[in-house]
């Protein structure tokens, strides 16, 4: 349990997978994200436990992976509090390594800060480097975005502009749909996290990506990871549904 | 009531019937005769409609609209009145307007003794002002088309904004959050001045038997997230494959549902608690029992329909539609069984699927066919849980082929789980036009 001993490998120890605040933040599907991490991982013959972090619960510091995902502005006051409260501990554990997938409002959080169109400013928690503001004009449909793992496709629904700071670097370059909103770029790096507007949700659809995800839990916890043939109908389905998306991709979703 | 004078109507309805008679030989849009009689008669439809004795009754909701305004409709029609509604789906104002235009004389006379409406969340608000609703019937708040209404508290504002239009009665459900706290918007003792508020619900063991629950949103926005505890004039008490018991007035009605689920039975408590306070006394549980043994399916809610296999032998489809979560997950929760034959569909009119990954499937013990345009993405998804899934066929035309080749199920029916734009090509293509879609 401690973070200050290092851990060997014992082909029995399971991996932890944390997702923050699935009811509030988890409007948009992430337990998908969740889903896909643990899938392929059990599908490698990895034991996974996957541990719901809820307001007031006290943080899994033996995560190896954190997942947040995306919901509406009374769930992010909802949780803001507690989020406060286990910010050290989540800080740590990225400072040891463990990476980040996060998306959406609960992306917004954990970067500097987050406008509102009211105005007010809500303080983030100051971990990925961008500042996000929110705006009337929404963007909704599928997205496409060249990254160094590959070409990360999915489905975008915000109304946000991400301004990431001038050392930062993007998680990648748009080939379709609306990004950070500068029409370029699409979310932000850290190490190994990834903070997004890329959902549909991201990882069941992008293999590579949850695939160079795992890759950094292997690495830091010291086990081998490569995909199979237990991985290949996932594989299969991701490679076709990709394609349509791809072939889709110019449909722009607006209905008011 | 305004009054009508003679032939103020007349120019107007006459050029809006032509230009509906037009746009049904071309075969066009609806929406456009009721906009040109509005333009050139913008107090026509108030006029029109404010001759109702009972006026005008809106269901809103984010889930089950169409199925309400179906059986409320049913019942009231139960109790011998004329009841004038918008076709299945038709609910945008100039849809709206363009279906009052066709039923109306040329001096701008419609013959029936209330309306109801079914009416799209975010433009009830609006057509509220256009035509004032008597009474607002607010079904459920649920985490639907994001993509659309961006939040959920969101499109709960609308419908409650709408509700407090009401001139008479606001009739709501008081197992929703959101709609349950509605009371609230009034000053304490302010009754006078504002229209009744009477609830529906469920039983608590109702609820606690619902595998997933009923997937109202939750009010993230109050210290108290869970619905506010009321009396409910009708409450769903039991639920069986064919039907609901429903409590009203402190007598039970069993009434036959047009389609399995949970979300079926709160929707008809629904439909005879906003009965019942239009009535009054004159509510006769009898009659809307009656009402309800004698209902046609609503368009694509449990309708079966007959198809040919591959050996000319007949079978029937069973269309199970979906528009969400919420409604996936509440029909999958309502099978029997998981079914013999199953084919799944969805289609780019669901931009945003992701909530795909958030529904239990344990009911389905397999796929025979995915289809539709997102059929790999849905493939995707259940290859998460293992599901055997047959086949992949994205085209509707070659799934359903599939689909007529297999051999004749031992319950003799085929099960369709599909949303709204999959189920309306699906039934053309089995060989059943498109229906006026008449209630
Ligand atoms: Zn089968």
């Amino acid at each position: 349990m401690s973070a200050m001993m290092p851990m060997p490998f014992l082909p029995d120890s399971s991996v932890t997978i944390v997702q923050l605040y699935p009811e509030e933040l988890g409007v948009a599907g992430d337990r998908g994200n969740v889903m896909a991490v643990r899938e392929r991982l059990a599908r490698a013959g990895v034991t996974v436990s996957v541990a719901e972090h809820r307001v007031g619960d006290s943080f899994r510091s033996d995560a190896d992976l954190v997942l947040v995902g995306n919901g509406p502005l009374s769930a992010i006051r909802n949780v803001y509090d507690d989020l406060q409260t286990v910010a050290p501990e989540l800080r740590t554990i990225i400072g040891d390594g463990v990476p980040v997938f996060a998306y959406g409002a609960g992306a917004e959080l954990l970067g500097h800060d987050l406008a509102l169109l009211d105005g007010t400013r809500l303080a983030g928690l100051d971990i990925f480097p961008f500042h996000a503001k929110r705006v009337t004009k929404r963007k909704v449909g599928y997205v496409i975005v060249d990254t160094p793992l590959g070409q990360v496709v999915g489905f975008e629904d915000n109304a946000s502009l991400w301004e990431l700071d001038s050392d930062a670097t993007a998680f990648g370059t748009l080939v379709a749909g609306g990004g950070n909103g500068d029409g370029t770029h699409e979310g932000v790096v850290l190490g190994p996290s990834i903070a997004t507007q890329v959902g549909g949700p991201a990882l069941p659809l992008n293999p590579l990506l949850t695939d160079a995800l795992i890759r950094s839990i292997a690495s830091r916890r010291g086990f081998d990871y490569e995909p199979g043939a237990a991985h290949a109908d996932l594989d299969r389905y991701a490679t076709r549904a990709r394609e349509v998306i791809s072939a889709n991709a110019k449909h722009v979703f607006s209905r008011i | 009531m305004s009054s009508l004078s003679g032939l103020k109507y007349f120019v107007p309805v006459v050029l809006g019937k032509a230009v509906r008679a037009l746009a049904k030989i071309r075969g066009g849009g609806s929406a456009f005769p009721g906009y040109v009689t509005t333009k050139l008669a913008p107090r026509f439809l108030e006029d029109v409609t404010g001759q109702f004795r009972h006026g005008i009754v809106y269901v809103l909701g984010s889930n089950g609209k169409s199925t309400t305004t179906h059986m409320l409709t049913g019942v009231l029609r139960g109790h011998g009145l004329k009841v004038f509604t918008n076709p299945s789906g038709a609910n945008l104002p100039q849809g709206i307007a363009s279906s009052i235009l066709a039923e109306s004389s040329l001096l701008g006379r419609l013959d029936a003794d209330i309306g109801v409406l079914e009416v799209d969340e975010a433009f009830a608000l609006e057509f509220a002002a256009t035509v004032p609703p008597s009474t607002v019937l607010v079904l459920n708040t649920q985490v639907d088309q994001l993509y659309r209404f961006y939040e959920t508290e969101r499109v709960a504002d609308m419908m409650l904004d709408t509700a407090q239009q009401a001139k008479l009665h606001i009739v709501t459900n008081r197992e929703d959050p959101y709609l349950s706290k509605i009371a609230r918007r009034y000053g304490a003792g302010d009754a006078a001045t504002g229209p009744d508020i009477t609830y529906f619900g469920a039983s608590d063991e109702v609820i606690a038997n619902a595998p997933h629950g009923l997937f109202n949103a939750t009010d993230y926005r109050d210290a108290d997230l869970a619905p506010e505890s009321h009396a409910a004039l009708a409450e769903l008490v039991a639920t069986d494959r064919t039907g609901a018991s429903i409590v009203v007035g402190g007598e039970s009605i069993d009434v036959v549902l047009p389609a399995k689920g949970l979300h079926y039975g709160i929707d008809a408590a629904a439909a005879i608690a906003t009965a019942a306070i239009i009535l009054g006394d004159d509510f006769d549980p009898a009659c809307a029992a009656g009402a309800f043994a004698a209902m046609k399916p609503a368009y694509g809610r449990g309708e079966l329909l007959a198809i040919t296999n591959r050996d000319g032998g007949d079978e029937k489809v069973e269309f199970v539609m979906f528009k969400n979560a919420a409604s996936l997950q509440l029909n999958l929760d309502a099978l029997p069984e998981p079914p013999e034959q199953v084919l799944f569909a969805i289609d780019e009119g669901t931009p945003d699927i992701s909530w795909i990954y958030d529904i239990d499937f344990a009911a389905l013990d397999h796929i025979d066919v995915i289809t539709g345009a997102k059929a790999w993405q849905i493939a995707l998804r259940l290859e998460h849980d293992g599901m055997t899934i047959g086949a992949v066929e994205p085209d509707l035309r070659k799934a359903i082929d599939l689909m007529r080749s297999m051999p004749k199920p031992r319950t003799g029916m085929k099960t369709w789980i599909v949303n709204y734009e999959i189920m309306m090509l699906a039934r053309k293509q089995i060989g059943f036009l498109e229906l006026e879609n008449q209630r």
